[in-house]
């Protein structure tokens, strides 16, 4: 494969373009799901194919082809040439490219223990067992257990000498309970909701979730939503668990400082970003405890690689430092708008996409707080646990997150609990009414699996590094 | 394009070679391409040639499932080994109905060779035109703009054979002023339907009368609702309570309730495959023929989609809407979803607004904070007026709605007569095709900064 493609790139480049690169990915994909006791679906799937980007008169082209013969390798870069220069029609400014020094190397996710070789009768026992265990009472309605592994091997060279091969492996899964009394359906989830948490490692980051050990609690806290009451309308300092600490830092902080976002090429589809260029290092975009690092590098993190869909390294990046907005994530077509070189997140939802500017591991630096000493310190509040809604503006400014359950907090303890809890905020006012982020010893990395942006649509693996913070005077429980 | 004979040929082959008491194959290839743009100039040009081939193998009652893109026989014999194995490693699923037999298949209008040959240039002339009706305001724009071809096959041990071929196209677009947005789509199976030129134009109107945007307060409104706006809505709910798992998981706001008035009875909502007045489709996943399915009749509450597992488990019968193998566990979803016309002229709606708000379109709505009733939230985007005594007096600040749709939807003052196909992710094989709505009560629960 490698011969193919440095071939075609010798061809590209005899063709005068300004810059090519050809991508092969095979991807390999398992799923399992267990419902209700039974193992309700097991699937395979293998994905392998050639994506080539082609930028000639300062425009890009891109043609991706699941044949992978000589033929219509070369077939898919004359299609890509050719659609550059369609694309060269309406060019104002030719992108340039900033500096990348052309590696060659090899990059392999470490692993214990491959999932592709568990025997399948392994992982269908604990899928099926945690779904037993959950239906234990006659008040849980559905209970739903799954994995999936994915092993992805990609090979990218370049016209200016790039050849880079990377191994990845990753592995997640989790359950879930819904309860129901005949009026009202609760669902509760572990460790994550949305398919459980997912990180780059082997089987071993399943085995170490001990799914069993958290089905009784799982299945006991659905069936006690039921009978919850309703979040209360009103203002309020909220603590938020880790994980939806996750989601509120993909939404409010990863998406808004994609710098294609910025510079308006995702408007079409997912908005825009109101972290403009004049606000960088200028926005006090959080309080002084507020520390957000864009981590590639990051220790099983699901946004973890040796190098982007452009050949960058794998970078860590200050973002939010002491509160303070001070970086984007970049590609080598946008780094040069803000004098820099890329930062290395530019990547594509397999050949047959183009790369564009992902999230990494977009981490909440850990603060100091036990979190019983952070909940014995909230006079009055509510606790946010796993992310059940989201919504967000198309300028990344006004939020509105829903979770599974929530707690009252009273005088520093957890009261009673709170079902359909919502909360909602501006997204600068709401980071500078952060006044705790609890320690490294909370501090998890959770991966999000199901991260879209583009068009045609791309299906992204990020992952949030982060521990449960509070924040003042937030409005909640808007659900009516 | 494989073309129907090879393609049976080939996979009758591969199938010839099964060791399955049952066997499926399904066949989705596609050529596709798509123009991005963003401030008035191409920035992304894709093409791909792509497909995907599911394999479902039974035995007994114990279901595998592989898949693969390599058209390469020895790998599609390896992929059905896989199936196989996967199978055999399964414990038995009591819920299995087995694969369906052969059924006969309307005729359905899916491919127009026109859209199907519709070149890279032809996108970029198509941009051009758009981008030049922006720039007489010297406006902005940025969108998209695809078309496609393709092919389905459903082949299976016990007899079925379908095949259809698709085209698709759509486009979008936003007109961009410094202070302002506005926003006009449209897809068709035929690309010679898609008005780019009106549809930039009324992109570029929507963007002209909503520059100065006021703010004003949230609250309890009386709303237009334009189709996208609409559409947005009804993609929501499909995901959350129109389908057979949601239904039977007790988290639709229809379970247990059908017989039951919901909404106002001017409020009529259906899935319909075969209506070519959507992007129509003759039948699903399984090779079942699509059958219309009414969600809503007059605001009465009458059913969900199933597929044959789902029709099983809830003892009724599939409405042929099966999706793709690897997510069988899903249950049914309805790709062809309408609402209703009503008789009010889509153009004269807002005459009969004293105080209200126009809506265009919707941004990331989110339909999970409390599904059984319905609730969604979402922020207005792109076109966003305030309308009094019967004209739009300005263009506001967006706005972000909570409200249950049950609720909202009771209080309905009139319906468009007129239509509009709204595309989705799954633009191939369906869209959503929806009136303009005046409801008398829509609840707005914050704002923001444009």
């Amino acid at each position: 494969m490698k011969e193919k493609l440095k071939e075609t790139v010798a061809l590209l480049q005899s063709k005068g373009v300004d810059y090519a690169d050809c991508r092969f990915v095979r991807r390999e994909k398992e799923s399992l799901r267990a419902s209700d006791g039974n193992l309700d679906s097991m699937s395979r799937n293998l994905d392998v194919g050639v994506g080539i980007r082609v930028l000639t008169k300062g425009a890009w082209g891109f043609a991706a082809t699941a044949s992978v013969s000589s033929a219509d390798i070369k077939k898919a870069a004359n299609k890509a040439l050719q659609i550059a220069r369609a694309s060269a029609t309406t060019v104002h400014e030719p992108v340039k490219l900033a500096e990348q020094e052309p590696f060659v190397d090899h990059y392999q996710t470490p692993f214990k223990k491959d999932p592709f070789k568990v025997a399948t009768d392994d992982k269908a026992n604990l899928l099926v067992k945690a779904c037993e265990e959950l239906k234990k009472s006659k008040k849980i309605k559905t209970a739903e257990a799954s994995m999936t592994f994915f092993k992805t091997s990609k090979l990218f060279v370049s016209t200016e000498g790039a050849v880079i091969e990377q191994d990845l492996l990753e592995s997640g899964g989790g359950f879930d309970a819904v309860a129901f009394d005949g009026k009202e359906a609760q669902k509760r989830s572990y460790p994550n909701s949305f398919g459980g948490d997912f990180g780059t490692g082997g089987y071993e980051l399943i085995e170490r979730m001990n799914f069993l050990d958290h089905t009784d609690r799982v299945r006991e806290e659905a069936i006690a939503l039921l009978k919850a009451v309703p979040c209360p309308d009103t203002e309020t300092t909220i603590i938020i668990s880790g994980p939806m600490m996750a989601l509120q830092v993909h939404e409010s902080c990863g998406h808004p400082i994609e710098l294609d976002r910025v510079l308006g090429t995702e408007i079409s589809l997912a908005g825009g970003s109101f972290m403009t260029i004049d606000k960088l290092n200028k926005l006090q975009y959080g309080s002084k405890l507020v520390n957000i690092t864009a981590d590639a590098t990051t220790r099983e993190g699901l946004g973890t690689f040796g190098y982007d869909d452009e050949g960058v390294k794998a970078h860590r990046t200050p973002i939010i430092k002491n509160g303070r907005f001070v970086g984007y994530l970049t590609s080598r077509e946008t780094a040069p708008v803000i004098k820099q070189r890329s930062n290395g997140t530019m990547r594509a939802d397999g050949w047959n996409r183009l790369p564009i500017i992902r999230m990494t591991n977009i981490n909440l630096e850990p603060g100091k707080w036990e979190l019983d000493d952070l909940i014995a310190d909230t006079k009055k509040g509510i606790f946010f646990d796993l992310n059940k809604s989201w919504s967000i503006d198309d300028r990344r400014l006004n939020f509105q997150f829903g979770v599974e359950a929530a707690w009252e907090i009273k005088n520093g303890k957890l009261g009673r609990m709170l079902k359909n809890a919502t909360y909602t905020g501006i997204t600068p006012e709401f980071w500078n009414s952060c006044d705790a982020v609890c320690n490294r010893k909370h501090w998890h990395v959770w991966g999000v699996p199901n991260c879209g942006k583009g068009e045609p649509m791309q299906t992204a693996h990020v992952a949030h590094g982060t521990s449960p913070a509070r924040f003042r005077n937030v409005k909640v429980g808007v659900t009516k | 394009m494989i073309g129907k004979e090879k393609l049976f040929n080939r996979m009758e082959n591969v199938l010839a070679h099964s060791g399955a008491d049952q066997t499926e194959i399904v066949y989705i290839g596609h050529e596709s391409g798509l123009t991005r743009y963003a401030n008035s100039y191409i920035h992304q040009n894709v093409f791909e040639n792509n497909c995907t081939i599911y394999f479902r193998t039974v035995l007994g009652k114990r279901v595998g499932v592989a898949s693969t893109n390599s058209l390469v026989v020895a790998d599609l014999r390896k992929t059905l080994a896989d199936s196989i194995e996967i199978a055999r490693q399964q414990p038995e699923n009591p819920h299995f109905p087995g694969l369906p037999g052969p059924a006969k298949y309307k005729s359905v209008d899916t491919f127009d060779e026109t859209t199907a040959r519709f070149t890279p240039n032809d996108r970029a002339r198509a941009v051009k035109k758009i981008i030049a009706e922006a720039k007489r305001k010297r406006f902005t724009m940025a969108g998209s703009c695809a078309s496609e071809s393709g092919e389905i096959a459903i082949l299976n041990s016990l007899g079925v054979r379908a095949y259809q071929p698709l085209s698709a196209a759509s486009v979008n677009m936003i007109a961009m002023s410094d202070t302002s947005s506005g926003y006009a789509s449209s897809t068709s199976r035929h690309v010679a339907e898609l008005d780019f030129v009106g549809l930039a134009k009324r992109a570029v109107n929507k963007c002209d009368l909503a520059q100065g945007p006021i703010q004003i307060e949230p609250g309890d409104w009386e709303v237009i609702l334009e189709p996208a706006a609409v559409a947005e809505m009804l993609e929501w709910l499909n995901y959350v309570s129109f389908g057979s798992k949601p239904f039977e998981q007790k988290m639709s706001f229809l379970s247990g309730k059908i017989g039951r008035k919901l909404t106002s009875e001017m409020v009529t909502i259906y899935d319909h495959g075969l209506d070519t007045k959507s992007i129509a489709f003759p039948f699903d996943f399984e090779g079942v023929p699509k059958k219309k399915v009414m969600i809503l009749d007059k605001g009465v509450a009458r059913g969900v989609v199933y597929d044959r597992a789902s029709a099983l488990k809830a003892k009724t019968k599939t409405t042929g809407h099966a999706i793709t193998p690897d997510q069988n566990d899903e249950g049914a979803f309805g790709f062809n979803l309408f609402m209703a016309p009503g008789k009010a002229k889509a153009n004269k709606m807002i005459s009969g607004v004293k105080k209200g708000i126009l809506v265009t379109r919707f941004h990331y709505l989110n339909g999970l904070i409390d599904p059984r009733n319905s609730v969604l939230t979402g922020m207005t985007r792109d076109g966003t007026f305030l309308v009094e005594d019967g004209e739009i007096k300005s263009g506001i600040k967006n706005l972000r709605f909570t409200d249950s749709f049950l609720r909202a939807f009771k209080s309905v003052k009139a319906i468009s007569r007129e239509r509009e196909r709204i595309a989705s992710w799954w633009s191939a094989v369906g869209c959503t095709t929806v009136p303009t709505v005046h409801l008398g009560s829509f609840r707005f629960s914050g704002k923001t900064e444009h």
